[in-house]
């Protein structure tokens, strides 16, 4: 039997992942010590193989075919634009993709004006602003905090997550428009999709079942 | 710059693109071969195109690339200029050209490199191998059939086994989007889910449209219509009548029907969830996929309006093979076969130069590779014989007096 291996994104997702694999029979004891140094871990005999990487990297792993199934958030697989099948929302991890400002940047969403947007998301911000909004923005990539943008006038608005908007509201900043729903999704690899159709269907199957039934 | 790095800055050639050599470009060239041989064994002819032409020929229906994706330039004129992304269209526009008149079918097939100006870091080749074949003026199933066929004998001489190509009818999704009115945005919008087989977003979206429940089912559920044909066709027939859909369906029955009977089912599965990459597709498409290579190594389709374009109507069905991805995948699968040189090496000293040069002729005369090699007073013959085995030549030959 091959392998299909997983990518999965560091921190809580990873976390909660395994635990909804555990739920359908996928186990990897391996994975649960936390003092380990290996990088990949695998369940010879149901024949899978996990390993972390960079939320941003689990797309590149997955178009590339380096793994089979991904989860990753959807706001990392929209800015990484790369081919995947999507094939199950976990509804957990749930959060918006929101323009945010001042107040008094709310006039210059609305009036067409040059604007410069501050955002981890270069991608998303650019779509949303060129082809949704019709508005010609500046956009500056940046790699964290992007609230102070605003703060310290290196941008008007600024495009990214929110979760509760408490970071935001702490910082005189508000949401001024929502781009889209946002949660974790399981991504899969064309070609893995046809070549191991039957276990990825069943596995994808079985996830959803336990997916429905937390949520009720 | 320090004198030992002087000159290494030429050795780069730019993202994208690459050298192929040694014992790798022998085997590639070894299954090109063999590839264009099983083609031409069908009664396909070869064609060249020119590696650049002007832009409309590939732009928007015409082409497989969007016009960002397109290496351009400009020619004295003005005008603007492609190094191609794809190859049908070019060959659409000879057949226009060179067989206006004729009305039976055309058998062309071609072997050249495809450029696509793809975003760095990405790991994507922008120059690959394309060996495909064309058949025009057939709108039978059994053409489609052949084309199918045609990939999956390439795909077995290749030395390829374990591999899968997915069948679909472009315009089966085409017709359920007509038979629910959707916009052109709204069906845009469901293509882009069901392209990245999205059935949840697929689901979301219905909800918030107007279409009829036995239409909805059909959608969501276009997933699930996989591997047994008898039992999705069902599921579409009792839950709409239109009749591209059905002819759709009818199609891909025969197709199906026609490939078994060449005894290679156990290759082809139908997925009624394809949608065709090109807008030019107008009938039957599939893809081929394997283990070792994150994409598909082999695409056709039926694409009946394309050629009308040039100012000829005539249907036409292509297929084509990506040989990088097929190299790929053969060496990630360990089935190449690592070509050796073969042959002799004749090494003369000069004063028997004659000699060797018959010798050297005899032997070529009688289909042997030989390598010639004037003898350097310094060099001792071991040497010369552990080149030999350096680069897998059969044998060394020292020219001497009594050498016939």
């Amino acid at each position: 039997m091959r392998y299909i291996t997983f990518a999965l994104a560091k921190g809580r997702l990873a976390k909660h992942t395994l635990s909804l694999l555990e739920q359908i029979g996928i186990t990897c004891e391996e994975m649960k010590d936390e003092k380990t140094r290996k990088l990949i871990f695998v369940n010879e005999e149901l024949g899978y193989r996990f390993f972390l990487s960079k939320a941003t990297d689990v797309p590149t792993y997955v178009e590339m075919g380096a793994a089979d199934i991904g989860v990753v958030g959807k706001d990392t697989i929209l800015e990484a634009g790369r081919k995947l099948y999507e094939v199950l929302d976990l509804n957990v991890g749930k959060c918006r993709m929101c323009v945010a400002g001042p107040e008094s940047a709310r006039e210059k969403l609305n009036d067409g004006s040059l604007i410069r947007v501050a955002s981890k998301y270069p991608r998303i911000a650019k779509d949303y602003f060129y082809n949704t909004k019709h508005q010609t923005v500046e956009i500056i990539k940046l790699n964290g905090s992007v609230e102070l943008a605003p703060i310290v006038g290196l941008s008007e608005v600024i495009v990214d997550i929110v979760e509760t908007g408490s970071t935001l509201k702490e910082n005189g900043l508000k949401v001024l428009e929502e781009i889209c729903p946002l949660s974790a999704r399981v991504v899969v690899n064309e070609v893995s999709m046809k070549m191991e159709h039957e276990r990825i269907t069943k596995l994808v199957k079985d996830l959803k079942k336990i997916v429905s039934a937390n949520q009720e | 710059m320090s004198e030992r790095n002087f000159g290494q800055e030429l050795l780069h050639t730019p993202g994208g693109v690459r050298d192929i050599y040694g014992a790798e470009c022998a085997s590639r060239l070894k299954i090109q071969q063999e590839l264009h041989q099983v083609m031409i064994s069908y009664g396909f002819r070869d064609i060249q195109t020119p590696t650049f032409e002007y832009f409309d020929i590939f732009s928007k229906e015409k082409g497989s690339v969007q016009s960002q994706a397109m290496f351009k330039f400009f020619d004295r004129g003005n005008n603007t200029l492609v190094l191609r992304p794809d190859i049908t269209p070019a060959i659409a526009r000879c057949v226009s050209k060179y067989d206006r008149e004729e009305e039976m079918p055309i058998r062309l097939c071609y072997m050249g490199n495809t450029f696509v100006n793809t975003t760095p870091y990405k790991g994507k080749l922008q120059e690959v191998t394309q060996i495909g074949a064309e058949l025009y003026n057939d709108t039978s199933s059994d053409a489609d059939a052949e084309m199918v066929v045609l990939t999956i004998e390439c795909l077995l001489k290749s030395g390829l086994k374990e591999f899968q190509l997915e069948i679909g009818h472009a315009d089966l999704l085409r017709g359920l989007v007509e038979e629910a009115g959707f916009s052109e945005a709204e069906a845009a919008q469901l293509f882009e889910l069901i392209e990245s087989k999205n059935f949840f977003g697929v689901e979301e979206l219905l909800d918030r449209l107007t279409v009829s429940e036995p239409l909805k089912e059909i959608f969501v559920s276009l997933s699930e219509l996989q591997g047994s044909f008898d039992e999705s066709e069902a599921f579409v027939k009792e839950r709409t009548s239109n009749e591209r859909v059905l002819k759709a369906l009818d199609r891909l029955k025969k197709v199906e029907q026609i490939v078994a009977m060449y005894g290679y089912e156990q290759y082809i599965t139908v997925d009624l969830s394809m949608l065709s990459n090109y807008s030019y597709y107008t009938g039957v498409i599939f893809r081929a996929y394997t283990y070792g290579n994150g994409e598909a190594l082999a695409s056709g389709g039926r694409y009946d309006g394309l050629v009308a374009q040039f100012g000829k109507d005539a249907p036409a069905i292509g297929a084509v093979i990506i040989v990088d991805q097929l190299m790929l995948a053969l060496e990630r699968q360990n089935l190449l076969v690592k070509e050796k040189l073969g042959g002799t090496l004749v090494v003369y000293p000069a004063g028997y130069r004659e000699k060797a040069h018959h010798l050297a002729a005899k032997l070529r005369g009688s289909g042997k590779i030989v390598q010639l090699i004037r003898k350097s007073s310094g060099r001792e013959l071991a040497q010369y014989q552990e080149y030999a085995d350096r680069i897998g030549a059969d044998d060394v030959i020292l020219v001497q007096a009594d050498t016939i």
